[in-house]
């Protein structure tokens, strides 16, 4: 139950609907933006670049947390999806040189459209089946680029990119790229909670709970579904340009099928149904992400025995622990955790 | 015509490989409603459980194997401990996720003990292939292929005929009302490991006989899900019919398609044609058709 703080009334229903309800919200909010504009004048170099792979990492789960958290559609394909919009920006930055403006959200387009084929695969199966069926996505992603002409995408080589630039300035700094994935991110974001919250989201909901009564409501159940993969694509694919220009180099090994299964592990771990939640998985899994390749550096020395080898291996053994103790503890994710806390603060000194 | 017998019959063999380890996740299905997606890793886990008792030790081989399917045995049971036990009852979803962080434990946990590095795995079964008129035969997948069938019939019979069978096919249709027919959910889900984990074992044994063994093996899990959806999960001795079948449509375009357009389009045909059944019969060929009510 979502609660206002004391002396907050909504007057009005637009008030009532509002995303942000109460002028402290508000500050906060853009104190936040702020915050976060300014971090490449206070940041460390290597904090820089956390923050950058974290903020790409984080337009994907948006995208999967619409598809797997609201739509109740199990994908195991993000990442190829995420692969298919770096290598369209690839190509397209290379081949049609326009600018990134236009670039970024063809890419999503591309990969929606990749993404398509999958919905309406999901139009005529449920359940685990479909979640199986979008592992084709990361094979058929990895065969096709592989066997593409290799002066389009470079084949198993990969490909290189030129610098984003508008108005001749060039996007090749660690602080100019952090701002324009900022920028997408806030937008993304935006975007992500304006799908949810209106009749979109309702139907994808709907679907999610219940898909047979969903029907019989009236929500045109195999468009939902198709639209879920729509939009969850269509994110990965902004994802996967943001990328692609972030690295300047792109490669199939850079969109495993572990990738994909990282980026579930964010979401059930911040919460599945929850755009603030998807925010807060991509935050945790990457801080212990890099807690631990920070120690085990220091582990190495300590004990010689456990070579480098270890640190990737103890990054999965770690997020699975995570997953696992995330689904027996508080299968709704620490998003749920934080709004229980919130309402108990605010209804306090009453029980519920 | 040498060589399409060749593709054919060791294409059908290498398809009832694939068999052997989808097997694996129907049993698990059939007994407690959890599609594990680790398959694969439970085979490589599997795998190193017969390297580490067969080379580690100076036990004789009638010895060391029935060891290493008890260690099999008890690492399933702690798999279900640990992972599975507390979800008895829940939705379908949270299974499957569960199925997903043991696949990422699974990763990391073999590449912490056993490292990344590739080991010569024992030769269980002879490896010296038969040739039969100069049509080649690799007599490992040929042993396993005739164990495979075996046991797929046993354990068709045992789901199907027996009554401790037909109670773990109700927990696989469902759990509170296979609890309040009497039926133990716990050790149905107890079953269901330590035999996904057993399986495995055999399958770990006849996929890597006498060649190597690393984390990478577990790639055959994912091979096997295409043999297992093509089936319909809970048909048992169908995933015979849809493994020998993706093995040889699998064997057959490596062998004529391949090198005439010059790409290893044999990697993706299984999922491909995973797609296109699934799009016309979502159940799968043989699978059960479930009836949805509110």
């Amino acid at each position: 139950m979502f609660r206002n703080p004391a002396g907050v009334f909504p007057l009005s229903y637009r008030q009532d609907m509002g995303l942000v309800r109460s002028r402290s919200q508000l500050v906060c909010l853009l104190l936040f933006i702020l915050l976060l504009i300014l971090g490449p004048w206070y940041f460390s170099p290597r904090m820089l670049a956390i923050m950058n792979t974290s903020m790409i990492m984080a337009v994907a789960v948006l995208g999967l947390q619409i598809n797997l958290g609201y739509a109740g559609q199990v994908n195991l394909g993000q990442a190829a999806f995420m692969g298919v919009g770096a290598y369209a920006s690839g190509v397209l930055a290379n081949f049609s040189g326009l600018g990134f403006i236009l670039v970024i959200p063809l890419a999503g387009l591309a990969s929606a459209v990749f993404g398509y084929l999958f919905g309406v695969v999901a139009a005529r199966i449920k359940g685990f089946y479909l979640a199986l069926t979008t592992l084709a996505a990361q094979f058929v992603f990895h065969f096709v680029v592989i066997n593409l002409p290799s002066e389009w995408a470079g084949g198993a080589k990969g490909l290189a990119l030129a610098p984003a630039s508008l108005f001749g300035f060039q996007f090749n700094s660690e602080s100019s790229l952090y701002l324009l994935n900022l920028a997408v991110l806030v937008l993304m974001t935006y975007g992500g909670f304006s799908i949810v919250r209106g009749r979109h989201g309702r139907n994808l909901v709907a679907v999610r709970d219940e898909d047979t009564a969903a029907g019989i409501m009236g929500v045109d159940v195999v468009g939902t579904k198709v639209n879920a993969f729509l939009i969850g694509s269509f994110f990965a694919g902004v994802a996967g340009a943001l990328w692609a220009y972030y690295l300047r180099y792109i490669s199939v090994d850079q969109f495993t099928l572990f990738n994909s299964i990282w980026m579930i592990g964010m979401i059930i771990v911040g919460g599945m149904g929850s755009i603030t939640g998807a925010l807060i998985g991509v935050v945790v899994v990457r801080a212990i992400q890099e807690g631990i390749t920070s120690v085990a550096p220091i582990v190495a020395e300590a004990v010689p025995s456990l070579g480098g080898e270890l640190i990737f291996a103890s990054y999965n053994m770690v997020l699975g622990i995570l997953i696992a103790a995330s689904l027996l503890i508080e299968p709704k994710g620490l998003m749920h955790r934080w709004n229980t806390i919130k309402s108990s603060y605010r209804i306090w000194p009453y029980p519920f | 015509m040498t060589l399409f017998l060749t593709l054919v019959i060791n294409g059908a063999l290498q398809g009832l490989l694939y068999a052997l380890v989808a097997i694996g996740f129907s049993v698990i299905y059939r007994s407690s409603k959890v599609f594990n997606i680790a398959q694969g890793e439970l085979v490589v886990l599997g795998g190193f459980l017969v390297w580490l008792v067969v080379t580690g030790t100076a036990l004789p081989l009638y010895f060391a194997l029935p060891l290493s399917l008890v260690l099999a045995v008890a690492s399933g049971w702690l798999i279900e401990r640990i992972f599975f036990r507390r979800l008895i009852g829940e939705q379908v979803f949270a299974m499957v996720m569960m199925s997903i962080a043991l696949l990422i434990f699974m990763r990391g946990f073999v590449l912490v003990v056993f490292g990344a590095h590739v080991r010569s795995f024992p030769a269980i079964f002879p490896t010296k292939p038969i040739i039969v008129s100069g049509v080649l035969v690799m007599r490992p997948l040929l042993y396993g292929g005739i164990l495979t069938v075996l046991i797929a019939f046993g354990l068709s019979y045992l789901f199907n005929r027996t009554r401790t069978g037909l109670s773990l096919t109700a927990v696989a249709e469902n759990h509170r009302t296979a609890m309040d027919l009497g039926i133990s959910v716990r050790r149905a889900s107890q079953i269901a490991w330590t035999l996904g984990m057993v399986l495995a074992t055999i399958g770990a044994v006849v996929a890597m006989n006498g060649n190597s063994i690393n984390f990478l093996a577990s790639g055959i899990g994912f091979i096997a899900i295409p043999v297992a959806l093509l089936a319909g999960l809970e048909a048992i001795t169908g995933m015979l019919l849809a493994g020998v079948l993706i093995g040889m449509a699998e064997r057959l375009t490596a062998g004529y398609l391949d090198p005439l357009i010059g790409a290893n389009f044999a990697s993706v045909l299984p999922y491909l044609l995973m797609l296109l059944i699934l799009t016309f019969r979502p159940s799968g060929f043989f699978g059960w058709k479930t009836i949805e009510r509110i």
